[in-house]
């Protein structure tokens, strides 16, 4: 038992590691929580396509596990979201990480699915390309993925490799000028659908754990590529989740990514800016859910009152927009950091563990306050709550966000 | 081939209104803003003229509050090439005549081909404006037009009048349309082009500078409906019911001697 002494008080001026709001909006420059202009145009029109569009749809999407290409990927590319945060350069729209988190949440707000093929799209494939591709990968595969003439998907989970992601045993070995891949990949989003892959592969056999593996960029179509059993699963059933089966598939040498080894630095720098659009996603899903719960307690009478005139039924409505209001300051401050070149690998995970676990708390209280309609396929509160569940597992769970932020706390 | 479009911002009619302090318009704090619903139609108009003859340039011209400059934003990103707000607080007090004024004398020396505006707008909806205006440019004016098409100088337009029956008008440019529900469906401002709209030119006039006619039309006092009493429901037999209907219309109302 430490003297008392011994332990150090937190007082004001106590120094961490975490870069916290003070730490960086210090300076001349005010806090400004306003959105521009821009950001919002983004979000009146993101929020219109979502409720004219996507919205009719996405019960019966969810029912029938269907991906509906057109809708949830071809629209978005016409409206110029596939590339939001990339340069013109390379077909992007040159938007900044909070119009992204807000193009997200949007589409996220009326149907996960279609938030989170955006997501991993954008932040898992296109933006690997971007952060460690050479020219020619850039504008042979990067620019077409920010256009919506492709689409992109993320292969790095595999049976034996989740959290683990030192696991990994599908291998890529060297063969004159290509490499030949050989492994299989679980829970994979838009398999099957998306045309380029970045895929994580051991090549170096001889390395422990997460060294010696690198990133790969891998087309659909590939001889010795094919793709496994489409998962049934709980929640954003409208989005495609399968497995990536790698059999003798021989690719360029041109497609290894980075370099030789450094794939797991590739696959964590990719996840630190996944992690905002999945916690854009929670956040889109619980928004929509505590919409839903608000407007039926307006509704809904008991007692001959509305029952949103019952403290019991406002208390839990205040505490769902309170903690999305909290994960909605997390997100845009990962978000900023992310655009303005500021280490964000802390604030996303906060937002990501915040925005998930939010989004699974409003869910199941908003079901609650539908009572047995809730319970309902009819109503959308269900479809919400199991779409909920996957945003505290996926793109780090939540048990990796809690690493990254303790690991960072206690160096 | 120069275009105008006149575009006003109106609140969400889904908000809660109030009156404002002194009951002489709509209290203007914490509404969500938008642009009027008809001036959409002619903004998209105006893009797909553009777009048909190759090379044009479209400007859009609003009048109000800073606040208005983020809904000309949005002009801008469907397609408008520049934009002039014309700055003006009280905006709202001004009656169409003073209205159409200020954008007549924007207009006057600038040789537009087409001019759009929308029908009414939402909020005070006189449907003056577009009217007005054409007769003070001397111009002719086609109102609640439901389709458009341009050729070589002239335009052949389909108004929409009573029981659903369309007029077909053939009008020689320049001219001012006035757009209506059905006439297009406007277009998303993509997020390029939202990014594009930062770009361009967003002027801002004082309205001192484009006044010259007073309006002619005083607000004095703006209400909700009184609430009215409840309904009434009679049951009974078929005879007696309509007895009893005729007495209460006779009694309570000037509908039956």
């Amino acid at each position: 038992m430490p003297r008392r002494e011994e332990v150090p008080l937190l007082l004001p001026g106590f120094k961490t590691n975490l870069t916290s709001p003070a730490a960086f909006f210090a300076g001349d420059k005010p806090m400004n929580f306003e959105l521009t202009e821009e950001q919002n145009l983004i979000r009146d029109m993101v929020r219109e396509f979502a409720e004219t569009e996507v919205a009719p749809t996405a019960r019966i999407r969810d029912e029938e596990e269907r991906f509906d290409r057109a809708l949830m990927f071809d629209r978005l590319a016409e409206l110029g979201l596939t590339g939001i945060v990339f340069p013109e350069e390379y077909g992007g729209a040159g938007a900044d990480y909070i119009s992204y988190a807000i193009a997200v949440e949007e589409l996220s707000r009326v149907c996960a699915s279609t938030g989170v093929t955006l997501s991993a799209h954008l932040s898992l494939c296109a933006n690997p390309i971007y952060l460690f591709g050479n020219e020619e990968q850039k504008q042979q595969f990067l620019a077409p993925l920010a256009r919506g003439e492709k689409m992109g998907a993320f292969g790095l989970t595999e049976p034996s490799a989740g959290t683990d992601a030192g696991g990994t045993r599908t291998t890529a070995v060297k063969d004159g000028d290509s490499y030949i891949l050989n492994g299989t990949k679980i829970f994979i989003t838009n398999a099957g659908e998306a045309e380029t892959y970045v895929v994580f592969a051991r090549t170096d056999k001889a390395a422990q754990k997460h060294h010696g593996i690198s990133a790969f960029i891998v087309e659909k179509n590939t001889p010795g590529f094919t793709f496994g059993k489409k998962e049934q699963k709980m929640g954003i059933r409208s989005s495609p989740t399968m497995e990536l089966v790698f059999d003798n598939c021989r690719i360029p040498a041109s497609q290894l990514l980075g370099e030789e080894g450094m794939g797991f630095k590739v696959a964590m720098k990719t996840l630190d800016g996944g992690r905002i659009g999945i916690a854009s996603q929670a956040l889109g899903i619980a928004q929509g859910a505590m919409e839903a719960a608000v407007n039926y307690a307006k509704e809904r009478k008991q007692f001959d009152t509305p029952i949103a005139r019952f403290q019991g039924i406002q208390f839990q409505l205040a505490d769902m927009a309170t903690q999305i209001e909290a994960a909605r300051l997390l997100v845009y401050s990962a978000a900023y950091k992310a655009s303005h070149g500021i280490s964000y690998s802390q604030a996303s995970a906060m937002a990501k563990l915040m925005a998930s676990e939010t989004a699974m708390r409003v869910t199941t209280q908003a079901v609650q306050v539908l009572g047995g309609y809730g319970y309902t396929r009819e109503f959308p509160v269900e479809r919400m709550m199991r779409d909920a569940k996957i945003t505290e597992i996926y793109e780090g769970t939540s048990e990796v966000q809690r690493l990254v932020i303790g690991t960072a706390l206690t160096k | 081939m120069k275009i105008l479009v006149c575009m006003k911002q109106v609140p969400d009619m889904e908000s809660k209104f109030k009156l404002s302090p002194g009951a002489l318009w709509y209290d203007t704090a914490d509404l969500a803003w938008r642009m009027n619903e008809y001036d959409e139609y002619a903004v998209e108009q105006a893009v797909r003229l553009k777009e048909q003859v190759g090379s044009g340039d479209i400007t859009v011209l609003s009048i109000g509050p800073d606040r208005i400059k983020e809904t000309m934003k949005k002009a801008l990103a469907m397609g408008c090439d520049r934009g002039v707000q014309v700055a003006d607080d009280a905006a709202m007090a001004k009656d169409p005549l003073a209205i159409a004024g200020i954008i007549a004398e924007y207009a006057r020396s600038r040789d537009f081909s087409c001019i759009f505006t929308g029908m009414q707008s939402q909020d005070r909806g006189s449907g003056q404006v577009g009217p007005l205006l054409a007769e003070m440019l001397g111009l002719p004016c086609v109102t609640t037009i439901v389709d458009f098409a341009y050729n070589a100088g002239e335009y052949l337009v389909k108004r929409e009048l009573e029981g659903g029956v369309r007029a077909i008008v053939k009008v020689k440019g320049p001219a001012v349309f006035t757009c209506q529900l059905g006439l297009n469906t406007p277009r998303y401002p993509t997020l390029p082009n939202i990014m594009k709209a930062k770009k361009k030119e967003l002027l801002t006039v004082p309205v001192a500078e484009l006044q010259k006619l007073a309006g002619q039309q005083e607000t004095t006092r703006i209400f909700f409906p009184e609430k009215k009493g409840g309904g009434l429901v009679l049951e009974g037999e078929i005879g007696a019911l309509a007895d009893q209907l005729i007495a209460i219309l006779k009694d309570k109302t000037s509908v039956l001697a």
